[in-house]
């Protein structure tokens, strides 16, 4: 029973969050911190924490972390169930209509104009990460360094990530 | 017999696609790391470039529609580029992939109630880490601007993006409907470049 009480929860949440991870964060909290009482607010801060330096994307992070916290490994599956059912269902819908539309010219203005927003994206995703993250002034020239050196050589990515972060080690 | 189907089963081309499609977004869930923007790079190297299973234009459509519809924009990516590629068997691997690092690495982390956050060899190595996202992310911003035609309507939706998400703060999906609200009034109906 309360195995189908986590699904649901997290499929509701995930049906209605836009915009990604960050976004569903103050959902989660009023939720289950708040209104269900599932886990206390020290813990969510807390796994709030460790979810945004973990591998994966925050919101599957944190459907993991409070899954497993109320009901171990099979919580935490259920959990993440919940908050991929939405996504997936709605996707694949969109995904299966797609070729029909694609040739369609009102659907061929509209992109027109998104691809100048994602450049703006982009640039402010990388406002996020440096006023969030970078205290001193060694990371922001980590990173120039890394802009050069992936801009100059094509690096694979993972490769640039692995050795950013041995040299964060050493010189942070 | 039975051993025989299962041989066939996975030798058929599908699978053996939605295999790789599964170890493709393991891949990128495994590094994607500060943020879902993070594995933007990524994807693009390892689904545009490298396999090239979709184009540069496609990859772009597809991000910005996981961007407008609910849920994790990992997951949407997922299981819109998986559907594309080999169907509904094609999305539930693709999506299982992209899960799975999170779902091992999390519970993990809880067994053994380990505060990582606490531990200033990993913070540093974490630091590291979106300094190279920094820079992954400026060089497709610094690619994609290139390739962008200098024209007024491009200019001025990036710049009045750039206005609605720093000064007053909006929520990326409005910005991304106001911009195809642009596209649709003054856009051409060509390709779009």
């Amino acid at each position: 029973m309360m195995l189908l009480k986590i699904f649901f929860e997290f499929f509701k949440i995930g049906a209605v969050t836009f915009g990604g991870g960050q976004a569903m964060l103050p959902l989660l909290q009023r939720e289950l911190v708040v209104n269900l009482q599932w886990i206390s607010m020290d813990k969510f801060l807390y796994f709030v924490s460790v979810a945004e330096v973990t591998p994966g994307p925050v919101a599957l992070n944190m459907a993991t972390f409070i899954g497993y916290e109320l009901k171990g490994i099979v919580g935490a599956i259920f959990a993440t169930g919940g908050i991929v059912a939405p996504s997936f269902i709605v996707i694949l819908f969109i995904a299966m209509i797609a070729p029909k539309f694609r040739e369609n010219k009102i659907y061929k203005r509209f992109m027109s104009g998104i691809k100048p927003v994602i450049v703006a994206l982009l640039v402010n995703a990388i406002y996020l990460i440096t006023v969030r993250g970078f205290k001193t002034l060694v990371p922001y020239i980590m990173a120039v360094a890394a802009f050069l050196v992936f801009s100059k050589w094509k690096v694979n990515p993972v490769i640039l990530l692995l050795i950013m972060g041995a040299v964060g080690m050493l010189v942070l | 017999m039975r051993l025989n189907l299962l041989i066939r089963i996975v030798d058929s081309k599908g699978i053996k696609k939605s295999i790789k499609l599964f170890s493709i977004f393991f891949y990128i869930g495994l590094f994607t790391i500060g943020g879902g923007y993070a594995m933007i790079p990524l994807m693009r190297e390892s689904l545009v470039k490298k396999e090239k299973y979709i184009d540069e234009d496609k990859f772009l459509e597809i991000f910005a529609i996981s961007q407008i519809t609910p849920g994790p924009i990992a997951i949407n990516m997922a299981t819109f580029i998986g559907y594309e590629q080999e169907g509904i068997i094609g999305s539930a691997f693709a999506t299982l992939g992209i899960v799975l690092p999170s779902l091992i690495i999390i519970t993990i982390i809880s067994m053994f109630f380990v505060n990582i956050t606490k531990f200033t060899p990993l913070q540093k190595l974490f630091i590291g880490i979106l300094t190279g996202v920094t820079g992954e992310i400026a060089y497709l911003t610094f690619d994609m601007t290139r390739k962008m035609k200098i024209k007024v309507f491009n200019v001025s939706i990036l710049l009045f993006s750039l206005t609605e998400l720093f000064l007053l703060k909006l929520n990326p999906i409005y910005v991304i409907l106001i911009g195809g609200a642009l596209g649709l009034l003054f856009g051409k109906s060509g390709n779009g470049k």
